[in-house]
Order: structure tokens, then C-alpha cells, then sequence
């Protein structure tokens, strides 16, 4: 089943043409850095770029011409590629996570060459599972649920693949770059003005494919997963664009200044970092949630109008939280009161959809107990719902004056990314990974439950030493004597962290156990699929003329 | 209501249209008048830009990764007054593309660190932590004593000037000769750094290698920089305190 | 007001019907997307109320605190805070409740202080913190000193044990940016015969161990070069920044190799002022912090 066979020769002979511009892209950019991490790039670029002349180029002479039969059924298999990538993303970026908080309890282990120090591993960690296996899940079960919800097949053949690989090019840009030193150091947005670029350009074109396929849709409403599809594509767009404005120090050294400085530059990033949350880590899993969740448990969605409520509410409320951020900084109070505010009323929408995915469960408890899929997707509902109740808190000025700069936020971030995002891709992928390969289960479902349960206990075990962890901390750091003097100096607190540092390596250790179960279990399953032909269900409506 | 939105999720481009209208309002009220009120940022008349050796040395602590674990902005709360200084003004960052307040104190912060240590304990700190805090848990950056790459410091200068940082003319067709000379007070060129930077701009040789401009050089004069930039923070506490 | 059945999301427009979800009794929207199906549960008011009280809660704060940009200014709330001034406020609020013990600080006698138990009960606990924000650094958390920097809970001082002297040492720092700093240098011997140097290094090495050979080459050349500073038979104690070279506890160490690299190259070390970090008054409690640190070590 090679990724080419549904190809015509007219898209293979445009791929074609397209890899031999990302050659001549390459080559630019190798010509005009001459070295450096925008020269080594330039050489992935040009290295990817032949890879797909020749692997197109082959297609061409060996492969048949696909039956047009394979217009009346979906396109999957750059779905099938998403999924792979997730799972690399998974392994890597937790990989590097679990070193991270190893070197926090043991740094001398760090070795004593720049690449692998701390500081410059902590950006590839982030990126690595927030864009390598958030995003390339995202983009895959958008694409997979997009065309399931519309009955229609993908706008083109071709698209889906720039849009795939396009932005795996830019996650390895991305991470590479940090280990060469290459950042920009705003965080979440670290890399280079180049690769900002090229994922404006992937991202322009996932959002036309997607609004062309959705225009062919067979039934007349949009459903609500694509609504949040739709927003996370169109807000990620807008803050990356604003966020990462920057003018290049020369043409050839990748670097550059952001246009913003000081105090409207700390906003900015923090409108852009907060609602990176919101839009890549909270929208776009929500659209994955309404789609799984619902078919999984073979119940409708509970409540239709709360969907609305709850879609708005977010679209509206999650942009106005940033600057929960920089409480008591240099940021002027009343933007702070704002933040505060909108994201205490935040808190409706966010429980309204948690609660809107427990109660789809109702009538289907039974499953939840039995099918540990549904239980990644039940557990993460109940993470979103406490992870969004800790942000609402920790929001609020008073508290954050004690959580600000502390692990807590820590906890609070890997609540949300372990037990809320982690949880809700693993379910799908279980659920989806059978499909996508023509079988009717993984190749081993008893691992299933395994890595439910290591998944479960790890997220525990690390976000239960860091709330312990920051508050301590945030305590330490403002503890008075009677005399009015500073109890602890700064370093007591370091020192303090040390046994919480281990007890969250643990448990960090026990997640990405799960995860590297996880990939095994779907390469098993994937292997198990064979050469079996194109096995992709058909729409159910015949497709409109193109 | 509902039978408005009934209408609208049939209409792809009317949803877009929508999500975009809803989303921009927040960003939109917050951001904008940053730009418009203007005690937001008031530049202080003794505020000085960072030199170009000191600039090298922010793009290193950027390099590196610094701010993953060290803050540099004091908040204003008592505790972090009474430990770490003067709370930090938004003018004291007006000059940095981007900021550098960070998200993570996973050790102390930054903002008024210049002069409280002797170049030489940076020095032996950056090189290896523990041999100065046994408990430290801060990476050892021993491959900063490699030669300090000075060819984009003009470039960087004419960027940042653009973007507004008073960087004038004299100063960026300098930038690489000062970059050297700040290290070298007995040089020919130091005079100049002192002309366009000001009398208190610190002239050491700060590695303790004066036949050499290493990383080591620039990362220590941007430590030493920080919080020094202008008096305008310790003038309005004391200012409050009589 | 009551909407017409038919006319209602998924209701069949003839008869206003629509499916009905056996487990919760609701009626479906009646769409369907590959099998997905939405109830159409009417909005729970749970959900209302929560953010009615969400919205009132941000009602209240939006009217006593700044909040509302307006163009050129914001709305500054009835409460009229500022956050720089609240913190300024606490800020003293816990001064003075360090006042009446910080206070005897400011010119103090330092005898009558040290034997006020009350007193340092809570003074050495304060000093204690700031020591190890700010010294132990460079001077362990103990006092052992490090390479380069001197033992601080040693008999030996360079500008003076006494709490006065100390405290001078702090205010303006050893060879610091201070106008008045104490100004320490040790030359740079590097005119002399290498062959001199290694005697003498030889010589200052054994001082601490009090068995010098005393027909060292070393001795002449010591008392020609070096007693000035550092005193008769290095001796130390001249109170002008040049150590004790009897002393173990050594700043740079005192094995030939370090010594020789002090003869070539010369010494200068430097110690920061802290006059514009830490008031007089902490200082001073610093400075009787470090000479209760030495006296308990060694004997003053
Ligand atoms: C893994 C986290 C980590 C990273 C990365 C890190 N530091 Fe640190 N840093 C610490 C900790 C913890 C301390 C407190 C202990 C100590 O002083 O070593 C510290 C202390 C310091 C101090 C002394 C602050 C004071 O007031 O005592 C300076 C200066 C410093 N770091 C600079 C840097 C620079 C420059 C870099 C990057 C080149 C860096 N740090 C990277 C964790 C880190
Ligand atoms: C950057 C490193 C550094 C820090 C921080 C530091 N010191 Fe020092 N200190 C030194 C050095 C170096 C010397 C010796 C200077 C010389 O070589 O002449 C010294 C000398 C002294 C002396 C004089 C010793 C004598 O024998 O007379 C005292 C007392 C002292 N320090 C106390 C402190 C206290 C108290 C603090 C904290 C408020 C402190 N130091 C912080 C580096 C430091
Ligand atoms: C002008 C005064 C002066 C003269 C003359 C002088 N010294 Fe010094 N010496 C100092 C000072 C001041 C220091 C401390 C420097 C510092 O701490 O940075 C010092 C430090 C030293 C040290 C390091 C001590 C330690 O604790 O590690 C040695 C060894 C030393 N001197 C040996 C000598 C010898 C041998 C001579 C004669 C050849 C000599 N000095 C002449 C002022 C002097
Ligand atoms: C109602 C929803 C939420 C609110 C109001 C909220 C609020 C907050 C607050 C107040 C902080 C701390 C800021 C600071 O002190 O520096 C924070 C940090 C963070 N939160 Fe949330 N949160 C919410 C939901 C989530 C969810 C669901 C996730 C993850 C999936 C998440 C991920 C993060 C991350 C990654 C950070 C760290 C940002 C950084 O400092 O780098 N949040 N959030
Ligand atoms: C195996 C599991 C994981 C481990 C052991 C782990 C570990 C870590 C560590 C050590 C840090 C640095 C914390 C610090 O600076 O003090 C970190 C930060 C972060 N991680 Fe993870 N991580 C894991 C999984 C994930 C996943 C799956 C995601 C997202 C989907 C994620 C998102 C983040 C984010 C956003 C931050 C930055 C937080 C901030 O700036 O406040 N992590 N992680
Ligand atoms: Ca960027
Ligand atoms: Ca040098
Ligand atoms: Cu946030």
C-alpha cells in the first residue's frame, strides 16, 4: 500500500515539480547562509526535496494509475502517515521530557557539549509534543473526522500531503535548530523567522483544503468538532502571524528581532502563548473529543445547545486571558484585571463542554468501564475539566503572586497536556489506528489497559509531587519570620524541590513507558495490516462532480 | 439566538467570518492601547541601550537557554522587593527585542544581578555551578570560553535601530570595534565605547583572558548589565521611602 | 415566550417531531454526521447561573480596579490601586515590623548588641538568610571561603575582624566600583628571576606548616620584597588587604603552582560593595553575623 498509489499521474507529476521548488528553497537557503543551523536546513530541505522527486519519480514509472473508483471512497492515507508521525513525536518529545526532568535532579549528568544542555533540549521537549505529536494529531484526525462529518472526500490528493509533510519539515526545523542554538526564545513560538514562514505557508494551505472539503459537504450543518477544527486553524494562524513578526538580522543567518519590545512584546507573547493553550491545546482537542468520544461510546451528543455555549464562550473568552500571564509585572494593572476576569467567566464554557462529554457517557457507562479507549477519553474529559478549574484559579491575582515562576505552574501545564491532550490522542489513536489499517482491533489489546493504567498513574505521580513541588516553593519564597525578616534564601528552595524533582521523573518515566507501549502496539497492528489493499470506507453519498 | 446560529453552521465562510470577529476583539483590546497610553513606558533620561558586547551576550543567554530557568522581572510584591531589588519597569525592557521577563524560576532572578558578584565567580559559576554552590542544579556552560563570533553585531545594531533601539550611526559602524574594545580598557578604542555609551559603562577585561574575546567575555557583560541600564528602578523606591 | 415545535432545530417541519434518545428521554436535533447524533437537551441552568456569577464577579472587579483601556487612559477603579504603591506599602509594613530590632543596627554598639540574647535570636536567623542570598556565593555556606575568595570564619583578617571593620569591608567592597572601596593588590613579580620565584614559592609554602627553612633563599628575598605587605615573616595582620601567609586557610591556595601563578601574574580580587543593595543597618547585621561566625570557629 505505498503512499503514491492513489496518486494520478498528473498530482504525481505536480508533486513532483513541487519537491524539485523545496529542492531549489533548499538550495537557496544553503546558498545564502553558507553556515549555520539556516545552512543545515537548507540541506534538509533539498534532502527531503529528492527523497520526493524519487520516490514521485518512481511512482510514475512503476505504479499504475489508480481507479477512479478511489474518488467514491476517502482519502486516508496521509491520514495513515499523521499517525505515524504522532506517534515518532510522541516517543521523541516525551523522550526528551522525561531527560529534562532527570537533569533537574541529577544536572551533572548533563554532557559537556552544548547541544544536548539543558536549556536548549527544554524548547525540543516542548515543541516536540506540543507541534511534532499535538499537531501532526491534529492535523491527521482533522482530516480523518473532516471528511467522516462532511461524507465528502478530501478537496485534492495533493494538499493533504504539503500540509503533512510540510509541517514535519517545520517541527524538525524547529528542533534541530534548538540544539544548534538557533531560537528566537519567545516560548512556544522559538523558531526562526524562515521556518515562521514556511508554516504560514503549510498553514494557508491546510485551511483551504479544509474550508474546500467542508464546502462539499453532504449534510447541510456543519458539525461542532469541525467548528473547533475551524478555530483552531484560524486563531493558530492569527497568532503565529502577529506573534512571530520579526525582521532577519541579515538574509543569511537566521536570526532576527521581533518587532516588539518590552512590555507590548511580553503581551503579545503571552496572548500568543496563552492561546496556544487555548486554540492548538484545548480547540483543536475538543474538535477530536466531539468526534471520538460520541462514536466510540455509541451515544449522541448530550447537549446541542450547550455546544454552542461552550464553543463561543471559549472562541471569546480565551483571548482576552494572556494576561493572566504577567500578573503583578510591568504590564499595566488594568490589562492584568482583565485577564483575571475573563478567565475566571472562562471557567463556564471550558466545564460546560467537560461536562457536555461526561454526560455523552450517560447510557454508556459500561463501556467506559470495560473499553480502556474509552476510558483514555473519559479521563481526559475529567483532566480538562481540572485542569481548566486550576487555570480559572490560578488566574486569580492573589494566587498567582504564589504560583508565578513555581512549579505549580508546571503541574498545572502537564495536568492539562498529560491527562487532558495526551489522554484524548491516545483514545483516538486507538480507536483509530484498527480503521485506518483494516482491522478490527489493535494487534494487542491487553496493552491497551497497560498503558491506560501507566498512563493514569504517571500523570498522577508527576502532577501531585509538582502542585507539592510549587507551592512549596512559592511559600519558601515569601515566608516571613516574626522579626519581618525572609525566612529562606533562595537556594533552601532549590534544594527543597530535589526529592519532588525525582518523584516527577518517576512518573514521567511510567508515561512515556505508556507511550513507547502505545507506538509498539500500533507498529504491531500497523505490520499485522500487511499489503492489504486500500481499505478506506466509503462515503456514504455519492461524490459531487468535480 | 439559536435559530441564528441554526442558520450560521450551515455557512462554512459565515463561521470563519464569525471565528475570526469573536477572536480578535480580546487581543485587540488589550493589546492596542499598550501602544496609545502613554505611562505605560516612560524612558528614563538616563536609559542607555546595551552595547554591542553586551548584545552578543544576550543573544548567548538566548542561545543557551538562560531564561527556561531564571526570570527578569521583579514583580511587585514585598518579598520579591526585599530579595531581589527594585521592582522591574516596563521601561527597563523597552530596548529588548524580544523581552526576556521569563515563565520559570527554576533558579533565581536576573533583573538586578549586575554587580552583585565579581566577574570572575560568573566566570567560574557559568563554567562549572557547583564549584561555587555544591547544591547547585544549574548546567555547567564550559564551552563558553570558545572566541566570541562578532560578525553580526553591526548588522544586529542597524536591525535594532530600525526597530527604534537609539542606536545612532557612530555607534553601528563601530559596533564590532567597540564589541573588542569594551573588553580591552587599555585599548585604543575604548575612549569611544565610553563616548557613545556613557562614563559608567563598565570597561573590564571580564573573563580574565584579556588576549582573547571569548562568549565567556560577552555573557558576563550582559550579566553585569542587567538592571544597570538606568537608575530610574532605585530612584523611585528611594524616592518612597522618604 | 413559547417557539412553535416545527419550527425548532431537527423537528420534522410538518409534524414537529423528532427523534427521541431512549437513555435521556430528549429529542435529537435530527441531523446526522456518519452516525453522530446531538440531543437536543434544553440548556442546563446550572450553566446560566455560573456565568452569571462568573460575569458579576468580573462586574465588581472591573468597577473598583483599573480595568478598561480608553483610548488614551483607562478606567483607574474606585479603589484607585497601583500595584507598584501596594507593594511599596507592604514593603514597609514589614520594615517596621522589623524596625525595632533593625533599628538598633543603624549605629550600633556592637559589644551591648551581641550579648542580647533576645536580640540575637532574631537578628542572626535575618543576617543568616541574607548571608546565604548573597555571600555564600563566594564565601560557601559556611565560611570556608573557595578559591579566591577568603575564609570568613578564620581567625584572619584582611581589613579587620572586628564587626565595625567588617562592616566597612561590606559597605564599599575590596577594590569594587565604591569611591571610597578598599583597594587590595598584590604586584605581579613577574620582573624577578623564575629561579627567585620558585625559591620563594617554595619559602611561602611552608609558612603554614612553621617548619621554613630559614636558610632558604627565600628569606632574603621575602623580607626585600614582601614583608611590606605582608608582614614579618608573612605574618599578615597589617589590616591593608594583604592576607596572612601563615594561615592554611589561604584565598588562592598555598601549593607552589599557586603561588607561582600569584607571584607571575598578581592578585587581585574583588569583593562587591552592597552599600546600594543592602541598607546599613542589615549590613551591620551581617557584619556581627560574620564575626560571631569566625569567633565561634576560632577564637577572636
Ligand atoms: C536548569 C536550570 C538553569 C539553567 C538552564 C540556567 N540556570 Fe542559572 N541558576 C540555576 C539555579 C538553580 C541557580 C541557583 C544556584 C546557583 O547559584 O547556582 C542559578 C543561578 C544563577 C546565577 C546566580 C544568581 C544569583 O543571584 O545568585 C546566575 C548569574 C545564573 N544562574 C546565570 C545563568 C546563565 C547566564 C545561564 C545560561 C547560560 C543559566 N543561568 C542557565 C538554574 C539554571
Ligand atoms: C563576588 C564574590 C563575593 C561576594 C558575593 C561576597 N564577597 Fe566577600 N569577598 C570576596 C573577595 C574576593 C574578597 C577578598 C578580596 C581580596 O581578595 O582582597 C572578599 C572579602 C570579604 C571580607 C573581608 C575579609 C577579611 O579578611 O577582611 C569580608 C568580611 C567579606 N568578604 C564578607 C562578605 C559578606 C558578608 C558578603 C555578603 C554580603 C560577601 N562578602 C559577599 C568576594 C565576595
Ligand atoms: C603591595 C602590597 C603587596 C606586596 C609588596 C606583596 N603582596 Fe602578596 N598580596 C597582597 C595582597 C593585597 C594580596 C591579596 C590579593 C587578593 O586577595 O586578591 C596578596 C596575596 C598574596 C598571596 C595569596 C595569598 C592567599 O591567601 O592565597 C601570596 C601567596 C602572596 N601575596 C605572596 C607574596 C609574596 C611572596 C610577595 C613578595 C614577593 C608579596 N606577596 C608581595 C599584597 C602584596
Ligand atoms: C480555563 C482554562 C485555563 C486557564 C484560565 C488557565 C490559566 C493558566 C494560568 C493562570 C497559568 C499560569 C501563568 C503563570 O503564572 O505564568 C497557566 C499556565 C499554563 N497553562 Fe493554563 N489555564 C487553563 C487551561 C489550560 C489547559 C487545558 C492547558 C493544557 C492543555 C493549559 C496549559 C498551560 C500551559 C502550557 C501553561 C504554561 C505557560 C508557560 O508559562 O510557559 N492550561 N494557565
Ligand atoms: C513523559 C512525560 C513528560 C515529562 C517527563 C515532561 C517533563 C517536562 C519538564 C521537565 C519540563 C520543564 C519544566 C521546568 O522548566 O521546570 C516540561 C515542560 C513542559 N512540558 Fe512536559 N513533560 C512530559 C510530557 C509533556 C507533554 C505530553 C506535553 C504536551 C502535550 C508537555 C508540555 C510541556 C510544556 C508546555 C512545558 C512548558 C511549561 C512551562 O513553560 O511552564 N509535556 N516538561
Ligand atoms: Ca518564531
Ligand atoms: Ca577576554
Ligand atoms: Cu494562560
Amino acid at each position: 500500500m505505498a503512499m503514491t498509489s492513489t496518486l494520478t499521474s498528473t498530482e504525481r507529476q505536480i508533486g513532483m515539480a513541487l519537491s524539485i521548488l523545496l529542492v531549489c528553497l533548499g538550495l537557496v537557503m544553503a546558498g545564502v547562509a553558507k553556515q549555520g543551523p539556516m545552512m543545515v536546513h537548507g540541506g534538509m530541505a533539498v534532502a527531503l526535496g529528492l527523497v520526493l522527486v524519487f520516490v514521485l519519480g518512481g511512482a510514475l514509472y512503476d505504479q499504475p494509475e489508480p481507479s477512479p473508483e478511489r474518488l467514491t471512497q476517502y482519502d486516508d492515507a496521509p491520514i495513515r502517515f499523521g499517525i505515524v508521525m504522532t506517534l515518532i513525536w510522541a516517543v521523541a518529545g516525551m523522550a526528551a521530557g522525561v531527560w529534562l526532568a532527570a537533569l533537574m535532579y541529577w544536572p551533572e549528568a548533563t554532557p559537556p557539549w552544548p547541544a544536548t544542555s539543558y536549556g536548549r533540549l527544554r524548547p525540543v521537549h516542548t515543541s516536540g509534543v506540543i507541534f511534532g505529536f499535538g499537531g501532526n494529531a491534529l492535523i491527521a484526525t482533522s482530516l480523518y473526522v473532516l471528511q467522516r462529518t462532511s461524507r465528502a472526500r478530501l478537496a485534492d490528493a495533493l494538499s493533504p500531503w504539503f500540509v503533512l509533510i510540510g509541517f514535519n519539515l517545520f517541527c524538525v526545523w524547529a528542533a534541530t535548530g534548538y540544539v544548534m542554538g538557533q531560537t528566537q526564545s519567545k516560548e512556544y513560538a522559538e523558531p526562526e523567522w524562515y521556518a515562521d514562514l514556511w508554516l504560514v505557508l503549510v498553514w494557508v494551505t491546510y485551511f483551504a483544503l479544509y474550508i474546500r472539503t467542508l464546502a462539499r459537504r453532504a449534510e447541510p450543518h456543519i458539525y461542532v468538532a469541525n467548528w473547533y477544527y475551524m478555530a483552531f486553524i484560524l486563531v493558530v494562524a492569527m497568532l503565529h502571524i502577529v506573534n512571530n513578526l520579526a525582521i532577519p538580522v541579515t538574509w543569511g543567518a537566521g536570526e532576527s528581532f521581533t518587532i516588539w519590545s518590552g512590555v507590548q512584546d511580553a503581551m503579545i507573547q503571552w496572548w500568543y502563548g496563552h492561546n496556544a493553550v487555548a486554540f492548538f491545546l484545548t480547540a483543536g482537542f475538543l474538535g477530536m473529543l466531539y468526534y471520538f468520544l460520541p462514536v466510540r461510546a455509541e451515544r449522541p451528543i448530550w447537549s446541542y445547545r450547550l455546544s454552542i455555549l461552550s464553543f463561543w464562550g471559549i472562541v471569546f473568552f480565551y483571548m482576552w486571558a494572556g494576561s493572566h500571564h504577567l500578573h503583578y509585572t510591568a504590564l499595566p494593572y488594568w490589562v492584568q484585571t482583565l485577564g483575571m476576569t475573563f478567565s475566571v467567566m472562562l471557567l463556564v464554557p471550558s466545564w460546560a463542554s467537560a461536562g457536555n462529554a461526561i454526560a455523552t457517557l450517560n447510557g454508556a457507562w459500561h463501556k467506559v468501564r470495560d473499553d480502556a479507549t474509552l476510558r483514555f477519553m473519559f479521563v481526559a474529559a475529567v483532566f480538562y475539566g481540572l485542569s481548566t478549574f486550576e487555570g480559572s484559579f490560578l488566574a486569580i491575582r492573589p494566587v498567582n503572586s504564589l504560583s508565578h515562576y513555581t512549579d505549580w505552574t508546571v503541574g498545572h501545564v502537564h495536568s492539562g497536556t498529560l491527562g487532558w491532550v495526551a489522554m484524548i490522542v491516545f483514545g483516538a489513536i486507538y480507536s483509530l489506528v484498527p480503521k485506518l489499517w483494516g482491522r478490527e482491533d489493535m494487534a494487542w489489546p491487553r496493552a491497551v489497559e497497560w498503558h491506560f493504567w501507566l498512563a493514569v498513574t504517571g500523570t498522577l505521580i508527576y502532577v501531585v509531587s509538582l502542585w507539592n513541588a510549587g507551592i512549596t516553593q512559592g511559600l519558601m519564597w515569601r515566608a516571613y519570620d516574626e522579626g519581618g525578616a525572609l525566612s529562606y534564601s533562595f537556594i533552601e528552595s532549590v534544594e527543597a524541590m530535589l526529592p519532588y524533582y525525582a518523584a516527577r521523573t518517576l512518573g514521567g518515566g511510567l508515561f512515556l513507558a505508556g507511550a513507547l507501549l502505545c507506538a509498539l502496539n500500533c507498529r504491531a497492528t500497523m505490520c499485522a495490516a500487511g499489503d492489504r489493499v486500500d481499505v478506506s470506507d466509503r462515503p456514504l453519498v455519492a461524490q459531487p462532480a468535480e | 439566538m439559536l435559530k441564528l446560529h441554526y442558520n450560521l453552521e450551515k455557512i462554512s465562510m459565515g463561521l470563519v467570518g464569525a471565528i475570526i470577529a469573536v477572536a480578535s476583539v480580546g487581543g485587540i483590546v488589550e493589546i492596542a492601547p499598550l501602544f496609545t497610553i502613554e505611562e505605560t513606558v516612560e524612558i528614563p533620561a538616563d536609559m542607555r541601550p546595551h552595547t554591542p558586547l553586551e548584545l552578543a551576550g544576550r543573544e548567548i543567554y538566548i542561545r543557551e537557554g538562560c531564561y527556561a530557568c531564571h526570570s527578569q522581572m521583579v514583580r511587585s510584591l514585598a518579598d520579591e522587593l526585599d530579595r531581589y531589588g527594585p521592582y522591574s519597569l516596563a521601561a527597563e525592557s523597552a530596548y529588548d527585542h524580544p523581552m526576556l521577563w521569563g515563565s520559570k524560576r527554576t533558579g533565581p532572578d536576573l533583573a538586578r544581578i549586575g554587580g552583585k558578584y565579581s566577574d570572575s565567580w560568573h566566570m567560574a559559576h557559568l563554567i562549572d555551578p557547583r564549584s561555587v554552590i555544591p547544591v547547585s542544579i544549574m548546567p555547567a556552560y564550559p564551552w563558553l570560553t570558545r572566541a566570541l563570533d562578532t560578525r553580526l553585531i553591526e548588522d544586529s545594531l542597524a536591525t535594532l535601530a530600525r526597530l527604534g533601539v537609539p542606536y545612532d550611526a557612530d555607534m553601528i559602524e563601530n559596533a564590532t570595534a567597540d564589541a573588542l574594545a569594551q573588553s580591552r580598557p587599555d585599548s585604543d578604542g575604548a575612549e569611544g565605547v565610553r563616548d557613545r555609551y556613557g562614563e559608567d559603562v563598565p570597561l573590564r577585561d571580564f573573563d580574565g583572558d584579556p588576549d582573547r574575546l571569548t562568549e565567556m567575555d560577552a555573557v558576563v557583560a550582559y550579566l553585569q548589565s542587567l538592571g544597570t541600564l538606568t537608575g530610574e528602578a532605585r530612584r523611585l523606591m528611594a524616592e518612597e521611602d522618604e | 415566550m413559547t417557539t412553535d415545535p416545527k419550527t425548532l432545530p431537527g423537528a420534522d417541519p410538518h409534524t414537529g417531531n423528532r427523534e427521541i434518545d431512549p437513555v435521556t428521554g430528549y429529542d435529537t436535533t435530527g441531523h446526522d454526521w456518519g452516525g453522530i447524533r446531538e440531543l437536543n437537551t434544553p440548556f442546563p441552568k446550572v450553566a446560566l447561573i455560573a456565568l452569571v456569577l462568573t460575569f458579576a464577579y468580573s462586574l465588581v472587579a472591573w468597577v473598583l480596579l483599573p480595568t478598561w483601556p480608553l483610548g488614551r487612559d483607562y478606567t483607574r477603579g474606585i479603589l484607585g490601586l497601583d500595584q507598584q504603591e501596594m507593594a511599596e506599602e507592604q514593603l514597609r509594613a514589614l520594615t517596621a515590623l522589623r524596625a525595632d530590632w533593625l533599628a538598633r543596627f543603624e549605629d550600633p554598639d556592637f559589644g551591648a548588641l551581641a550579648d542580647d540574647d533576645a536580640l540575637m535570636a532574631v537578628a542572626m536567623p535575618a543576617a543568616d538568610r541574607l548571608y546565604r542570598d548573597n555571600c555564600a556565593a563566594c564565601h560557601g555556606g559556611d565560611g570556608g571561603g573557595g578559591p579566591g575568595y577568603p575564609v570568613l570564619r578564620d581567625e584572619h583578617w584582611l581589613w579587620g575582624g572586628a564587626p565595625p571593620d567588617i562592616a566597612l569591608t561590606l559597605q564599599v567592597g575590596i577594590n569594587a566600583e565604591h569611591p571610597e572601596t578598599r583597594l587590595a593588590q598584590m604586584p605581579a613579580f613577574d620582573w624577578m628571576e623564575r629561579g627567585e620565584r620558585l625559591a620563594l614559592s617554595d619559602y611561602v609554602a611552608s609558612l603554614p606548616s612553621g617548619a621554613a627553612d630559614p636558610d632558604s633563599p627565600g628569606v632574603p628575598l621575602f623580607a626585600e620584597n614582601c614583608v611590606a605587605c605582608h608582614g614579618d615573616g608573612g605574618a599578615g595582620g597589617l589590616l591593608n588587604g594583604a592576607p596572612s601567609l601563615t594561615d592554611a586557610a589561604t584565598i588562592y591556595g598555598q601549593d607552589v603552582q599557586r603561588i607561582m601563578e600569584t607571584l607571575w601574574q598578581g592578585r587581585q580580587g574583588h569583593m562587591p560593595q552592597w552599600s546600594d543593595r543592602l541598607d546599613k543597618a542589615e549590613i551591620n547585621a551581617l557584619a556581627l553575623y560574620v564575626a560571631r561566625m569566625s569567633a565561634e570557629e576560632g577564637g577572636e
